[in-house]
């Protein structure tokens, strides 16, 4: 970074005298723009010395994903979108027939159970409640009274969302693939950890009278941030971040005054 | 020599190896193997098989004291420091010994029913001061009757043929029930004050512990449907009639006059000759719902139930609602507010009271649209439509094609089983354990037939 052509140096006017005609007469002062001393690169230094780098959402080490971080003012911005309260959505993917401690599949086993009663529909039952369950929070902890008009037509729109701290919601809940005893779920949800995704394959393996492990949580979005925006591992270097920044600030900005106004 | 010493005390401690004991290995971390293996060994439980059936089951909310949830613990605690519950303000379960077909709940009394051809068909609990549930004998005294059923007691019909006979439909009035058979025609009793039960009016007839359980056959052909009014009754036939009995001052037996009717009389008026799908009342309106999606109503229009075409209060003779919201395929009535649903699953509105659209919209004459986002319809869920709708005297209840119900209104004294005792302004679900399969809504309690997920 600090190799890359810096701002050019700030101009002063200094008035100098002009160059001297010859015979050493006094001559008036002209004036002309003059790099300062104090920009020279050999007096400032390199430009960047240290580099503030704020994470964002959490993402704990047996899940993968989009992980957004902030860089310099991009700190701030994290704020602003944390204080959105928009939602993420995840890949989870499970294992029906194993019950283990901490819910994943590298875990102390528990309990083995049959699956071969449970079917695709059973499952999509299921999430069916999840989903009401889960949107009746939603009204709940949104901390609007249900009494007004406002309310209603919020109501209407599915705009009523948590602006705050409320436990962790899921506000969409499909099955994408159903092979058993693998199956795949998309989970749209605000204020979450990956151990309550986990937790909650965990139950719903007991719903339908079995088990169920999880054996892969992956962050596919993060508010407005989807897996293309995001850099692999072989492209973490200092153009592809500059082009990624650059291709999200508009992005950002659009939903930060969609949202707080 | 100390050396020496020291050699020979070293060879005295030294065991041979045939003698040092075995002992165990300490249990260090597994390798994957034996995780692995341990895995395989370990035995698998199972649950539910494949051929696992979905259970029937029954829940109940609301007022408790007048014993009509049907769970004596909460009138008479078991315990003695234990108070007496007033209101079930979210689903409570309900054994029950055999599967509920059909529900129906009363002005404080509830009636269950069953398709067995078991000798014991209903159940009856709740209020009993008119006999609406039958004679139910007390254990105390062989003579005298119980004024409050607190438990889900059989109700005996004087049936022709009991052990083939299936009950088909119940249904409650305010202090009358009907019992609908499938070959012996239609069942009543409690209060005839107005005749509702479909027979004369004895003068000064005391109707507490009566034994009297009239059997109405008289109609031009089988009945499908039976439905209560508050103090009338409308009997649906197969050919599409429609006969109505009992109190008339508002016109709800919609007969032509506003006297009390004895015998179930056929209506006439705009829906003569009409093939008659369904029928719904539960106040002093009624409407009904013919094979062409059209809707009519009479009764009492106080309410601008039926200002779309009359300006008067009390419309005796079935009037055609001209309503240009497709074709309709289920219509409920409250007490003061109507709701019918279509064939693409809207739901309309329309009426006095809590609508349904906010706590702007108090009475309108024409029916208004609920929003199916309100119901869960999204673009991620785009399939959900309303499959049914209910209503009871100032609260809606509307089930959808996912087994969700949704209820709004009046929450008076917890029916709306939401758990809050806050009236609901726009459709609320409420969270059973089961797929909800059909609800019947009183004037201050609910019951759900459900079935379990699994």
């Amino acid at each position: 970074l600090n190799a890359a052509p810096g701002r050019a140096p700030r101009q002063r006017v200094r008035f100098l005298p002009a160059p001297a005609g010859g015979d050493g007469v006094a001559t008036g002062l002209v004036a002309t723009r003059v790099p300062m001393l104090a920009d020279h690169p050999l007096v400032r230094g390199p430009r960047f010395r240290r580099l503030k780098i704020g994470a964002g959402h959490r993402l704990d080490v047996k899940a993968s994903g989009v992980f957004v971080l902030g860089v310099g003012h991009g700190n701030k911005l994290l704020t602003d979108l944390y204080n959105c309260h928009l939602t993420k959505v995840y890949t989870v993917s499970g294992l029906f027939g194993k019950a283990t401690d901490d819910f994943s599949d590298m875990g102390k086993l528990i309990e083995k159970t049959t699956f071969d009663h449970i079917t695709r529909e059973k499952l999509e039952r299921i999430l069916a409640v999840i989903q009401g369950t889960n949107h009746k929070a939603l009204l709940m902890h949104s901390n609007i009274d249900m009494k007004t008009q406002e309310a209603y037509e919020l109501a209407v729109k599915g705009l009523i969302r948590p602006m705050g701290k409320s436990p962790p919601i899921i506000t969409a809940i499909r099955c994408l693939q159903f092979a058993l005893p693998e199956f795949q779920l998309e989970i749209h949800c605000l204020h979450e950890t990956q151990q309550y995704l986990r937790k909650i394959v965990h139950e719903i393996g007991l719903e339908l009278k079995s088990s169920a492990v999880c054996t892969q949580v992956r962050r596919i979005r993060d508010g407005v941030f989807t897996l293309d925006d995001a850099l692999l591992r072989t492209h973490w270097n200092l153009q592809s971040i500059q082009n990624a920044i650059r291709e999200c600030q508009l992005k950002v900005q659009i939903e930060l005054e969609k949202t707080l106004g | 020599k100390m050396a020496a010493a020291v050699r020979g005390a070293l060879r005295r401690l030294w065991r041979p190896p045939a003698a040092r004991r075995g002992l165990a290995k300490s249990a260090g971390p597994r390798s994957v193997r034996q995780l692995r293996e341990a895995e395989e060994a370990a035995p698998v439980f199972q649950y539910a098989g494949k051929a696992a059936k979905r259970k029937d089951r029954v829940f109940v909310w609301g007022f408790c004291y007048s014993g009509a949830l049907g769970i004596p613990s909460f009138v008479k605690p078991d315990a003695g420091w234990k108070k007496p519950r007033r209101i079930q303000s979210t689903p409570y379960r309900l054994e029950t010994e055999e599967k509920i077909s059909s529900a129906a709940c009363g002005y404080g009394f509830t009636l269950l029913s069953s398709s067995t051809t078991d000798i014991t068909k209903v159940w009856g609990m709740g209020l009993n001061k008119d006999s609406q549930l039958g004679f139910q004998r007390s254990i105390r005294d062989r003579t005298k009757g119980y004024e409050y059923v607190l438990e889900p007691s059989p109700i005996p019909l004087p049936l022709e043929k009991p052990q083939q006979t299936r009950v088909l439909q119940v249904s409650c009035g305010r202090a009358h029930s009907l019992i609908l058979t499938d070959s012996e025609g239609v069942f009543t009793m409690g209060n005839n004050s107005y005749g509702q039960c479909g027979r004369q009016v004895v003068e000064d007839e005391t109707y507490s512990e009566s034994h009297l359980i009239h059997q109405l056959k008289e109609f031009d052909s089988r009945v499908v449907q039976v439905v209560c009014g508050q103090d009338h009754s409308l009997f649906r036939t197969k050919k599409g009639a429609v006969y109505a009995c009992g109190w008339g001052a508002d016109g709800q037996t919609g007969l032509g006059h506003y006297n009390i009717t004895s015998v179930p009389t056929k209506l006439r008026g705009d829906i003569a000759g009409v093939n008659i799908i369904q029928v719904s009342s539960y106040g002093d309106c009624c409407l009904a719902v013919s094979d062409e999606g059209e809707v009519f109503g009479w009764g009492n229009s106080e309410y601008l139930q039926l200002a779309s075409v009359t300006e008067t209060t009390q419309v005796n003779v079935p009037r055609h609602l001209p309503f240009k919201i497709g074709k309709i395929k289920e219509a409920a009535c409250g007490g003061t507010g109507n709701v019918v649903l279509t064939e693409e699953g809207n739901v309309f509105v329309w009426g006095y009271g809590i609508l349904g659209k906010g706590p702007n919209l108090i009475e309108t004459a024409e029916p208004e649209m609920i929003p199916p986002s309100l119901f869960g319809w999204s673009d991620f869920n785009p399939d959900i439509r309303v499959a049914h709708v209910r209503c009871g005297l100032s609260q809606f209840a509307a089930l959808t094609n996912r087994g969700e119900l949704f209820v709004w209104g009046k929450n008076l004294r917890g029916c709306l089983g939401t758990g809050r005792m806050e009236d609901q302004y726009f459709p609320w679900r409420v969270t059973i354990p089961g797929e909800v399969v059909d609800v019947a809504c009183g004037v201050d309690h609910m019951v759900g037939m459900v079935k379990s997920f699994t």
